[in-house]
């Protein structure tokens, strides 16, 4: 356990120094926002309707585009080999680092994002259930990531490969997600509910796949 | 099941079953063809169009069939380590990807003039749509892969991860179609088909199945041979 | 089936493309069969 958090902490030490955190991904979700506008039009009543499944779409691309950091840089530098031979197996060290990349990436945009739907004219009351849909999914996002960054460890072209693993994943994500924020105010709770469980899902099966795929890398 | 374990076993076995096969195919779909477009009658409410649904209903059961087929040689392959497992899965993929884009597209034919669209997002085309896209996804990492070994593991994950995401999918995907639109679209209950269109549809289904079954022992046998030669010249090039 | 009836061309476009693809899938599987096996007798053939 103290050498999960020991690992956790320099994950994110990492993250924090390095950069190509969560300011680049920040950057890339500003970017996207500046974008749609410009492609859909100017129009008000348009991007208000359109702005919660904008928002949503923007998070699952830059969690996804910041996925292949999970393993990639401590497989190159010899530092996974180290953990796999560490006393703690080597699903735990996936989820710490699939919890290391919520942390530092997917939790702040979920967070900054329901703000930034200001920009889109989003509706002021849904900022809230918004922002709590998307705490919540969001981590199932980073960890359904980690089962596409193991996948496409050490991969040449692994950034598109990554995109057609884990996308359709994330569609249950982006049902709930939807509906928990735009949907009726009866299936919101239940909404809710369920993208909590598939968060709870999530967190058995992404550790397992994770591992699985790391010691094929590995070997 | 350990008899199949040997390839030698497996492909003499293939040998002499795939001629059986090939004949029960053909005459499956000559007689479910017959059924299909002379015996059963149009429908009354959607016409001669009713008759799409003997091509595409078939299509959708094997691109599930197959998809499953995939996850049970890959769970195989991981438990018991069983050889031909992986190239089961393997060879299954494209197959069954054929299927699911035919299950599409005659969906998209038939949507036309029923829906007056090309394509609805109805809840059963986003998911067989959603069930293409882990085909592709299977494909592309067993293409992007070079070591074989490798490949075969990573493969493995990703067929058994699409194989349980599936029915969340299809779950939420139903939950996110209720929403948007009510169930106004038509609906082929299995109880309610008249028996003169049940048969047809149940015998194409059987002869999609056994083509699907004389493909794959083909792809297997091919791929075995292009294993067999890989091992092959790598052992000759270890000896010069 | 009436072939004058309404729709038809849309039955017939939906056999035409399944025979098509599937017809395009068993010869695909046919030739890739073939060339394997050739390949592999070949070299079998050059070993001895």
């Amino acid at each position: 356990m103290k050498l999960l958090l020991a690992l956790l902490r320099r994950d994110l030490i990492l993250a924090a120094r390095q950069g190509g955190g969560v300011g680049t991904a920040l950057g890339f979700f500003l970017t996207v926002l500046v974008l749609l506008p410009i492609g859909i039009g100017p129009d008000q009543v348009t991007l208000q309707r359109l702005a919660p499944g904008i928002l949503w779409i923007t998070l699952l691309l830059s969690v996804l585009l910041s996925a292949d950091r999970i393993f990639q840089q401590d497989f190159e530098d010899g530092s996974l080999e180290i953990m796999v031979m560490a006393p703690a197996s080597l699903e735990l060290v996936a989820l710490t680092k699939a919890i290391a990349h919520w942390l530092s990436t997917s939790l702040p945009l979920s967070i900054a994002a329901p703000f930034l739907g200001i920009l889109l004219n989003l509706r002021t009351e849904i900022i809230w259930p918004l922002t709590l849909a998307m705490v919540l999914g969001s981590s199932a996002l980073s960890l359904l990531a980690s089962i596409g960054a193991s996948l496409t460890l050490n991969l040449r072209r692994g950034g598109l490969l990554i995109s057609i693993l884990v996308l359709p994943l994330y569609v249950p994500v982006l049902v709930f997600g939807m509906s928990a924020t735009t949907g009726n105010p009866e299936v919101i709770a239940p909404s809710l509910l369920i993208l909590a469980a598939i968060t709870l899902a999530s967190l058995v099966l992404a550790p397992i796949a994770a591992a699985a795929a790391l010691r094929a890398y590995l070997k | 099941m350990q008899q199949f374990a040997n390839p030698t076993r497996f492909l003499s076995l293939a040998n002499r079953a795939l001629p059986t096969i090939w004949v029960v195919t053909i005459i499956l779909f000559a007689i479910g063809l017959y059924g299909a477009l002379v015996s059963a009658p149009p429908d009354y409410q959607q016409g001669e169009t009713v008759r799409i649904m003997f091509v595409h209903v078939p299509a959708a059961w094997l691109a599930m069939l197959v998809y499953t087929v995939m996850a049970l040689a890959s769970a195989v392959a991981i438990i018991f380590r069983h050889p031909l497992a992986d190239v089961a899965a393997k060879t299954a993929a494209p197959i069954g990807a054929v299927f699911c884009f035919l299950a599409l597209a005659t969906g998209s034919l038939w949507g036309k003039p029923m829906w007056g669209a090309w394509w609805v997002w109805d809840a059963r085309l986003t998911s067989m749509f959603v069930l293409f896209l882990l085909y592709v996804g299977y494909i592309a990492i067993w293409q992007a892969i070079e070591e074989p070994t490798r490949a075969a593991m990573i493969a493995r994950i990703v067929a058994l991860v699409g194989f349980v995401n599936i029915p969340i999918i299809k779950f939420s995907v139903d939950w996110w179609n209720t929403l948007h639109q009510p169930a106004s679209v038509l609906r082929m209950d299995g109880s309610t088909i008249d028996w003169s269109i049940r048969w047809p549809l149940l015998v194409l289904g059987l002869a999609y199945s056994f083509l699907f079954l004389a493909l794959h022992l083909m792809s297997m046998r091919s791929e075995i041979a292009t294993r067999k030669l890989r091992n092959l010249q790598i052992a000759r090039s270890g000896e010069a | 089936m009436d072939w004058n009836a309404d729709h038809a061309s849309f039955v017939a476009a939906a056999y035409a493309l399944s025979l098509a693809f599937i017809a395009g899938l068993i010869i695909y599987v046919f030739s890739r069969d073939a060339r394997a096996r050739k390949r592999l007798a070949q070299f079998q053939e050059t070993k001895k």
